[in-house]
C-alpha cells in the first residue's frame, strides 16, 4: 500500500531523513521506532505532504505522492494524528470531528444549510467508536490530555482513510489510557480494515501490536522486520535497545 | 490627456533629481518606522502623526525665533527632539505595557494614538494649514539643463546620505546598535544575557520617532503643513518598509528610492495619474517578493 | 430552518425589535431616521468584514475598498450606464465580489501581516485611481446628486430600504456562518494546517470567503449611496478600513452581532459627541486605547463571558 524508497530530506545541511525506506502492506500495523531526533516525525510530515522531500519516492497505492499538497494526499486516503495535540481549540469535540467528515463528504462549500444538521450520525458514530460519545459537546480545550489524544485519532478517522498515521498516540497517557488506545487500534484494524502506521516510544505497546517494525536512527532505516527479528537484531540492540531497557 | 509629452533628457534628469530629494524625506521617515517595526515589532501607525507634529513644531519654533535662517536651523534641531520627547513619554506610559500583545492589537492601539494626536494638533494649531519658508540661501532654484531645480532639494540630496551614514554607524558600529539588532532577532536571548531589553526598546523607539520628527522638520519648507499629512505619509512609509523588508534599514532606502523615483517619473509620464505609479511599483514588487526585497528581521 | 437556528426567546426579542424599527419613522424625527439608516449600512459593512476577520482569521486591512467599489459601481451604473435601478442594485455587489476575488487571487497566498499589507497596497492603488480619474469617477470631489429611484429617494424610503436589505443580508450571512462552509472557515482560522490535513483546500475556501465578504461590503456600499445620494473616494481610504476593524473589536469579533453593535456605538458617538465638541476623534482614540488595555474581547464578548458558560457557541447571537 505504501512504499517509500531512498527518501531524503535535509534542513540547512542537517539530514533529518537520510535514504530511508519502508513498506507497508494493506491491513498491517507497522511501527516506527527510534531515539528522539531520529527523523520519525519528519518522515510522517513527508508522507502527508507537509514537507517536500529533496529526493526519493513515496508511492501510495501505486501512485507517487511525494511533494503533493496535504489536502490532496488526504483525499487519496491518508489521514494522521499529531504528536503535539493539534485541535480546533475553539470548537467542541463534536465539531472537531465534524470538520473532517464535512471535508471528506465534499460539503465544505455548502453555504446555506445549518451545519448542526449535517453529518450528525456519522460524526456521532466515530465519537462512539473511540469512546468520546459522552463528551461530544465539550469544548475540546477542556478535555484531559488523554482524551485530547483520542480526539486526535477521531478527527483522522473522520476522513475515512485507508492508511492511518499516528504520531505517538499514547504519549503522555496513563497506563489505563494507553491500554484503551491499544484496544482501539486493534479494533480499528479488525473492524474497519484500516492500515496503521505509527511511531512510539512505549516499547511494550509497540511489541504487543505491531506486525512489523521499522527502526530509524539519524534519519536512516536501520532495520525493517518482524518484532522478533528486530529484537534480535544486533545492530538495533547496540544502537537503540541497549541492554534491553528501552526509552519510554 | 497629456501623456509623455514632456520627456526630454533634461526633464528626465531634473525629475530624477527631484525624485531623489523626495527619497530623502521618505527614507528618513521610513527608516524610523522600520527601526521600530524591526526591533519592537510594533506597526506604529502613529509614526505619520509624529511626522506631522515635527512639521508643525518646526513651523512654530521657526516663527517664534523669527529672523528667517536662524529660526529654521534651531527648529530643525529642536523639533525632532520635541517629537522624541513625546514618544518617550508615550513609550514609558503606554507602549511598554503592551509588548506581549498581538500585532493586530498593537496596530489598532497605535491607530488610536493617531486619532488622539490628530485632534491634539487641531487643538493646538487649529485647522488651517501653515507654510514655512526656507532660510534665505536655500530659497529659489538654479538651472539644471535649462530647467529649474529648487535649492532646498539640493540640501535634501545632501542630507539624505548623511542620515543614512549616521544610521549605519549607529546600528553597525555602536554597541547599542548591535544589541538592538540582536534584540530584533531574538529578544529573549538578549534578555537572558542580562541586558535590559526594555531600555533597549525605549531607546530604539525614541530614535525611530526622532527620525519621523526629523522628516517632518525637513519637509516643512517644501509643502503646506496640513492636517492630512499624517495619513498620506504613513501609507507610503509602510509600503516602503514592506517592499524593503521589515526592519531592514537598507531596505527602507531601496524602497524609498523606488517610491520616490516612480513618483517623479510618473509626473513626467502621466501627470494626472502620477500618484498611481508608486503603488503599481509596490504591487509588482510584492507579487514577486511578498516578504520584501531585502532580508527582514522577522 | 429558522426554527433550527434560533431559540424561541431570541425570535421574540427579534420580533419586538423589528416592530420598533418599523414603527420608528412615525415617531422619530428625520435626523434620527437618517442616522439609523446610516447605522444599518455601516453595521452591515462591519459584519461583512467580520466574516473574514473574526470568523476567518484573515488580516483584512483594507476592507473599505470593496465598500467604496460597490458604491461607485452602483453610482456609475445608474449615471453613466443608465441601467434600470433593480439591475444596478443587484450588479453592484457582484462587482465588489469580483474585486474581492481578483484581489484575493493575489493576496490569499500570503498570511497575516503580509496578506494585510499587500491588500492595503492593492486597495490604495484602486483608491488612487478613483481619486484621480476625474472624468470617470469625479476625482476627489466624487459624484453627487445621484438619481435614485423614487421609492428610496426620501429619507423614510431610504430607511425602510436599508432596514430590509440589512436584515436580509444579515440573515444570509448568519446562515453562511453556521453552514458547513462557515464551520470549515472557522477551522481555517483556528488551525489551517489541520484543515489541510483533513482534506480542505484552504486557499480556495479563503478565496470564497473574500468574495462573500466583498459582496456584502458592496451591498453596504449601495446602501450608503441610497442614504446619502453621493459617493466619494474617502469611502475607499485606509482609515475607514481601520475604523471598521475597530468596530468589530469594540463589539466583539467572535460574536455575530458584535460588529453591528460596534458600528452603532461608533456612529452614535461620532454624531453626539460631535455635537458637543469638534474633537470627537480624540474621544474615540482614548476610548479605543482603554478598550485595548482592558477589554480585548470587545463589549459584547465581555458581556457574554460574564453571562454564559465558557462553552457557548460563538456563532449564536
Amino acid at each position: 500500500m505504501l512504499r517509500i524508497e531512498a527518501l531524503t530530506k535535509s534542513f540547512d545541511g542537517f539530514m533529518a531523513v537520510n535514504n530511508a525506506h519502508l513498506t507497508v502492506e494493506q491491513g498491517e500495523v507497522v511501527a516506527v521506532i527510534g531515539p528522539n531526533g531520529a527523523g520519525k516525525t519528519t518522515l510522517f510530515h513527508l508522507i502527508t505532504g507537509q514537507l517536500a522531500p529533496d529526493s526519493g519516492s513515496i508511492r501510495f497505492q501505486e501512485k507517487e505522492i511525494a511533494a503533493k499538497a496535504p489536502h490532496k494526499i488526504c483525499r487519496m486516503g491518508i489521514a494522521r494524528s499529531y504528536q503535539v495535540v493539534n485541535l480546533f481549540s475553539r470548537l467542541s469535540v463534536f465539531e472537531n470531528v465534524q470538520v473532517a467528515v464535512l471535508a471528506r463528504r465534499g460539503k465544505t462549500f455548502n453555504l446555506f444549510r445549518p451545519s448542526r444538521t449535517i453529518a450528525v450520525e456519522e460524526t456521532h458514530q466515530i465519537l462512539d467508536s473511540v469512546g468520546l460519545g459522552g463528551k461530544a459537546d465539550r469544548v475540546c480545550g477542556l478535555l484531559s490530555h488523554g482524551d485530547q489524544k483520542v480526539l486526535e485519532i477521531a478527527i483522522a478517522l473522520g476522513s475515512r482513510p485507508a492508511l492511518l498515521i499516528l504520531d505517538e498516540p499514547t504519549a503522555g497517557m496513563s497506563p489505563e489510557e494507553t491500554a484503551q488506545t491499544l484496544a482501539l487500534m486493534k479494533r480499528l484494524v479488525a473492524e474497519f480494515g484500516l492500515t496503521i502506521l505509527f511511531c512510539e516510544h512505549d516499547m511494550a505497546m509497540v511489541f504487543s501490536i505491531a506486525d512489523r517494525i521499522m527502526v530509524m536512527q539519524q534519519g536512516q532505516t536501520l532495520a525493517e522486520d518482524t518484532p522478533e527479528a528486530v529484537r534480535n537484531n544486533l545492530l538495533v540492540q547496540e544502537a537503540y535497545l541497549g541492554g534491553g531497557a528501552a526509552p519510554c | 490627456m497629456d501623456f509623455a509629452s514632456n520627456i526630454t533628457a533634461a526633464a528626465l534628469f531634473q525629475q530624477v533629481l527631484v525624485g531623489l530629494s523626495r527619497t530623502t524625506i521618505l527614507f528618513i521617515v521610513s527608516s524610523g518606522l522600520s527601526l521600530v517595526l524591526g526591533v519592537l515589532r510594533i506597526p506604529n501607525v502613529a509614526h505619520g502623526s509624529l511626522y506631522m507634529i515635527g512639521a508643525f513644531l518646526t513651523y512654530t519654533i521657526a516663527s517664534a525665533v523669527g529672523s528667517g535662517a536662524i529660526g529654521f536651523w534651531i527648529a530643525l534641531v529642536l523639533a525632532p527632539l520635541g517629537v522624541a520627547l513625546l514618544s518617550f513619554a508615550a513609550e514609558r506610559g503606554l507602549f511598554c505595557h503592551l509588548y506581549e500583545r498581538e500585532h493586530l492589537m498593537l496596530l489598532l492601539f497605535t491607530f488610536s494614538m493617531t486619532l488622539v494626536f490628530n485632534d491634539l494638533v487641531k487643538l493646538i494649531w487649529g485647522s488651517d494649514y501653515r507654510s514655512l519658508t526656507a532660510p534665505g540661501f536655500l530659497q529659489g532654484s538654479f538651472d539644471v539643463f535649462g530647467l529649474p531645480f529648487p535649492r532646498y532639494n539640493l540640501f535634501l540630496l545632501f542630507i539624505g546620505p548623511l542620515v543614512a551614514f549616521g544610521l549605519w554607524f549607529l546600528t553597525n558600529r555602536t554597541k547599542i546598535g548591535k544589541i538592538a539588532r540582536a534584540a530584533a532577532v531574538d529578544r529573549e536571548m538578549v534578555g537572558a544575557m542580562g541586558i535590559n531589553v526594555g531600555w533597549i526598546f525605549a531607546v530604539t523607539f525614541v530614535i525611530g520617532c526622532y527620525l519621523a520628527g526629523l522628516g517632518g522638520a525637513l519637509v516643512a519648507p517644501t509643502q503646506n503643513i496640513t492636517q492630512g499629512m499624517d495619513h498620506t505619509i504613513i501609507i507610503e512609509a509602510f509600503l516602503i518598509v514592506i517592499i524593503g523588508g521589515l526592519g531592514n534599514i537598507w531596505g527602507a532606502l531601496l524602497g524609498a528610492l523606488i517610491f520616490g523615483l516612480t513618483d517623479s517619473l510618473g509626473i513626467l509620464i502621466w501627470p494626472q495619474f502620477a500618484i498611481v505609479f508608486p503603488y503599481v511599483a509596490v504591487v509588482i514588487v510584492l507579487l514577486f517578493r511578498p516578504k520584501g526585497l531585502l532580508k527582514s528581521t522577522w | 430552518m429558522i426554527r433550527a437556528l434560533f431559540s424561541a426567546k431570541t425570535l421574540l426579542v427579534a420580533a419586538l425589535l423589528l416592530a420598533a424599527l418599523i414603527l420608528a419613522p412615525q415617531v422619530v424625527s428625520r435626523f434620527y431616521i437618517y442616522l439609523m439608516a446610516l447605522i444599518f449600512a455601516t453595521g452591515l459593512l462591519a459584519t461583512s468584514l467580520n466574516m473574514v476577520l473574526g470568523f476567518g482569521g484573515m488580516y483584512q486591512f483594507h476592507h473599505a475598498v470593496f465598500y467604496g467599489f460597490g458604491a461607485y459601481a452602483l453610482t456609475l451604473l445608474l449615471t453613466k450606464a443608465g441601467m434600470t435601478p433593480v439591475f444596478a442594485y443587484l450588479l453592484a455587489p457582484c462587482c465588489s465580489a469580483a474585486l474581492g476575488l481578483l484581489l484575493g487571487l493575489i493576496t490569499v497566498r500570503l498570511t497575516k501581516l503580509y496578506f494585510g499589507m499587500l491588500q492595503i497596497s492593492l486597495g490604495s492603488l484602486v483608491w488612487a485611481l478613483a481619486y484621480r480619474w476625474y472624468s470617470f469617477t469625479g476625482g476627489d470631489d466624487g459624484i453627487h446628486g445621484i438619481p435614485l429611484p423614487d421609492a428610496v429617494y426620501s429619507s423614510t424610503g431610504a430607511y425602510y430600504f436599508s432596514l430590509a436589505v440589512c436584515l436580509v443580508s444579515l440573515l444570509i450571512m448568519y446562515l453562511i456562518v453556521n453552514s458547513p462552509f462557515g464551520r470549515i472557515f472557522q477551522g481555517i482560522r483556528d488551525n489551517p494546517e489541520r484543515c489541510r490535513a483533513v482534506g480542505v483546500d484552504v486557499h480556495r475556501h479563503q478565496l470564497a470567503g473574500q468574495a462573500i465578504a466583498g459582496f456584502f461590503a458592496g451591498v453596504a456600499g449601495t446602501l450608503f449611496v441610497t442614504v446619502e445620494g453621493s459617493v466619494f473616494p474617502e469611502l475607499m481610504f485606509w482609515t475607514l478600513s481601520l475604523e471598521l476593524i475597530i468596530m468589530c473589536l469594540l463589539g466583539g469579533w467572535f460574536v455575530f452581532l458584535g460588529p453591528m453593535l460596534g458600528a452603532a456605538i461608533i456612529v452614535v458617538l461620532r454624531t453626539f459627541v460631535g455635537i458637543y465638541t469638534e474633537y470627537w476623534t480624540l474621544v474615540l482614540g482614548v476610548v479605543l486605547m482603554l478598550l485595548i488595555f482592558f477589554l480585548p474581547e470587545g463589549v459584547l464578548g465581555f458581556a457574554l463571558k460574564k453571562a454564559g458558560p465558557a462553552g457557548a457557541d460563538p456563532a449564536k447571537e
